[in-house]
């Protein structure tokens, strides 16, 4: 019997902390965090070189946002099947619309639980270890 | 000079001689008659009583005349003196000879006094008068013999002079007639002309207060500089361009009344758009429809502000609140419209500049509260190294704060997204018992460790509104938390909710410490703490209730308040009922 390998996850948000904090949650969930970035150009080579599995991203960073790396993964054959879960500080209706537009799976506002994070992780990815 | 004359003819009037003055031309002609006798030898007294007493009743009626002058009441007898002086003639008359006496002609004047009186009685008086004067002398003294011609004589004068009496009777009175009429214009023409000085006058006053006007208006029209104002007419051909048009175009008036339409300052394509909104199909008015438009309201008689965009010569554009409103002339007709419009481009640039802040702010303070509370969270979770209960203690205590800060914070954010007008509602329609049993609930925790007692009221019916259901919550838990705060230990806050006359009423009342009357209008101001807060060291830094108001507003419900220091307050939130959606 062999344990299936880690997914893995790249994620970019230019404060540290909350990189560090989506980062532990992830871990947590059972995901081998491949890169953690602080800016958009860095996140979007990331995910070229790795293919993760899933792309946890910042809307506000410098360098492209969040918005439009999304855009790119979604344009991205390769990573067609590749969730991106969006972070942001805003909170109105108008930036998940935006996010939804992008084609990102989900929206979380900060401030975010860490709990939720994980249990969000958890159950998008359930399925597919059946 | 002036003031001599009209004393002289006051004395002298014809319309109004004294008693002295009828009884002078009597007195001095009979003076005469005296005079011819003492200085003529042929001129003989042939009777001395008779002569005697005409002279003595002549100086009494003389005498009579001068004392009725002075004494007013006694005018009305004032008949009596030409009688008298009748008589007086007719004893002189007598004394002198009888019907041979020169002096009969004194007769006349006497009876030419009466028949000039007022009333044709006078023309009676006359003649019984002057054939008393004939006959009394005859009966009284003592005359050697009455001829028949003395007799004759005394029938026939009396109807002579009773002739002549009705003559100037009538002559007088037509005269007193014209005198009338004439004194009557000259009454009329007085009054016209004082009248018509007084227009004058009127009129002068009038052209000073228009000219004073004018100039106010003047230089009000050239102090405004800071503001566009347009006239146009109907058709929007600009007859005014102020000071604050030629700033804003670099155009001067020349170059622009009379010569140019206000439409072709605007952007064409904006025109267009509101037309279409209007619903103007091209060719429909005679007008240009972008004109139309832009006139739509004004012309309703409803004034309008809207952001319009004008364009100068140059095709650079400027961003202007404009308010349109139409002239009317004085019958009420519409004359033309007046465009006064302010360059909005600073306070547009102002606005974003607060935007970008609001959306630094956002991302700025929410970031590290983010981090706070999310390890805050992974401590309290850490399965591998349990903490104790004085430590999850204090991880509460930080918590609980820095979910006050993320508040603050939040609040702050919603009243600038009400200010900039991006306020989102995401509006359905809702139950509004389980919004109001949801702020109670979650408000049941602090109101027992403050010890005040929480009571509900709600209706059997569930009230449905249309709304966004988590502001109207977040309302609500405003208004709660505000009365919890505000009322002391064993205090009652009683939340209810009805449903009458097509509105829901939610009501929080408090028995807590109130707000002063003076205060009430500045309840819902940024930032603003009634008194009794800072006094009593409620905290808060006085931004829900404008949140609640704007909440309340967006909803175009009603906030009202009622409050009593001392006694409580009570906030009242009205919305529309809709009806119950169909099961689905």
């Amino acid at each position: 019997m062999t344990e299936a390998p880690p997914r893995r996850v790249v994620v970019a948000d230019d404060d540290a902390d909350i990189r560090a904090l989506v980062a532990i949650s992830a871990k947590r969930a059972g995901f081998d965090v491949v890169a953690s970035v602080e800016d958009g150009d860095k996140a979007w080579l990331a995910i070229q070189e790795h293919v993760p599995d899933l792309v946890i991203l910042d809307v506000a960073m410098p360098g492209m946002t969040g918005l439009e790396v999304c855009k790119l993964v979604r344009a991205d054959a390769r990573l067609s099947e590749t969730p991106v879960l969006l972070l942001s500080a805003a909170v109105d209706e108008v930036s998940r619309a935006a996010g939804e537009a992008a084609g990102a799976q989900d929206y979380l506002a900060k401030p975010f639980s860490p709990r939720a994070l994980v249990a969000w992780l958890t159950n998008e990815f359930s399925g597919e270890n059946d | 000079m002036t003031d001599l004359y009209s004393r002289v003819m006051r004395y002298l009037s014809v319309d109004h001689p004294t008693l002295a003055l009828k009884q002078l031309p009597v007195a001095m002609a009979f003076a005469i008659g005296i005079a011819l006798i003492l200085l003529v030898p042929d001129v003989i007294v042939v009777h001395e009583l008779a002569a005697s007493i005409g002279i003595g009743v002549m100086v009494g009626a003389t005498v009579l005349a001068a004392i009725f002058t002075r004494v007013e009441r006694l005018e009305r007898y004032a008949i009596a003196i030409p009688l008298l002086d009748l008589i007086a003639i007719g004893f002189f008359r007598l004394g002198t000879g009888g019907g041979s006496s020169v002096f009969s002609a004194l007769l006349i004047l006497p009876v030419v006094w009466i028949a000039a009186e007022r009333g044709r009685r006078h023309i009676i008086i006359a003649a019984v008068g002057t054939a008393v004067a004939m006959f009394l002398p005859l009966i009284t003294v003592d005359v050697p013999s009455i001829s028949s011609s003395d007799l004759l004589r005394g029938f026939f004068s009396p109807f002579v002079f009773a002739i002549a009496a009705a003559i100037i009777n009538e002559l007088s009175r037509q005269s007193r007639v014209q005198l009338e009429s004439i004194r009557r214009l000259a009454d009329d023409k007085e009054v016209i002309l004082q009248r018509t000085v007084e227009f004058a006058n009127q009129l002068q006053d009038s052209e000073a207060q228009i000219r004073a006007g004018d100039r106010l208006f003047r230089n009000v029209w050239a102090a405004v500089t800071e503001q566009s104002i347009i006239g146009s007419s109907v058709t929007g051909l600009i007859d005014n361009w102020n000071a604050g048009a030629e700033k804003l175009f670099g155009l001067s008036s020349e170059e622009t009344e009379g010569k140019r339409y206000i439409f072709e300052f605007h952007v064409a394509a904006e025109l267009n758009a509101r037309s279409r909104e209007l619903n103007y199909p091209p060719g429909e008015t005679v007008l240009n429809p972008g004109f139309s438009a832009l006139v739509e309201s004004a012309r309703l008689g409803r004034a309008e502000s809207r952001e319009w965009t004008y364009v100068r010569d140059d095709g650079t554009e400027v961003p202007v609140l404009l308010s349109v409103t139409k002239r009317v002339d004085d019958a009420g007709n519409t004359s033309g419209y007046l465009f006064v419009a302010s360059d909005v481009t600073q306070s547009r640039e102002v606005a974003r500049l607060k935007d970008e802040f609001v959306g630094l702010i956002s991302h700025e303070l929410r970031t590290p509260l983010s981090s706070i509370l999310g390890y805050l969270e992974l401590l309290r979770d850490d399965e591998d190294n349990p903490l104790s209960d004085e430590q999850n203690h204090y991880l509460s205590v930080a918590e609980r704060n820095a979910h006050r800060l993320l508040r603050l914070v939040g609040d702050l954010l919603f009243t600038a997204q009400v200010e900039s007008g991006k306020f989102p509602l995401d509006s359905h329609p809702i139950e509004l018992d389980r919004i109001v049993s949801a702020a109670v609930e979650s408000a049941r925790p602090v109101a027992n460790a403050a010890g005040i007692t929480v009571e509900q009221v709600l209706p059997d019916v569930t009230p449905w509104v249309h709304g966004d259901a988590i502001r109207l919550g977040q309302a609500c838990d405003n208004l709660i938390s505000n009365a919890i705060k505000f009322t002391p230990r064993g205090g009652i806050v009683t939340v209810a909710l009805a449903a009458h006359n097509g509105s829901a009423e939610i009501t929080v009342r408090d028995t807590g410490m109130g707000i002063a009357a003076s205060e009430l209008d500045q309840l819902y101001s940024r930032f603003f703490r009634a008194s009794t807060a800072t006094r009593n060291a409620v905290p808060g830094v006085g931004l829900g209730l404008t949140i609640t108001k704007a909440i309340v507003t967006a909803h175009r419900g009603e906030l009202d308040v009622e409050s009593e220091e001392g006694v409580g307050t009570c906030f009242s939130v009205k919305l529309a009922l809709i009806a119950a959606p169909a099961p689905v």
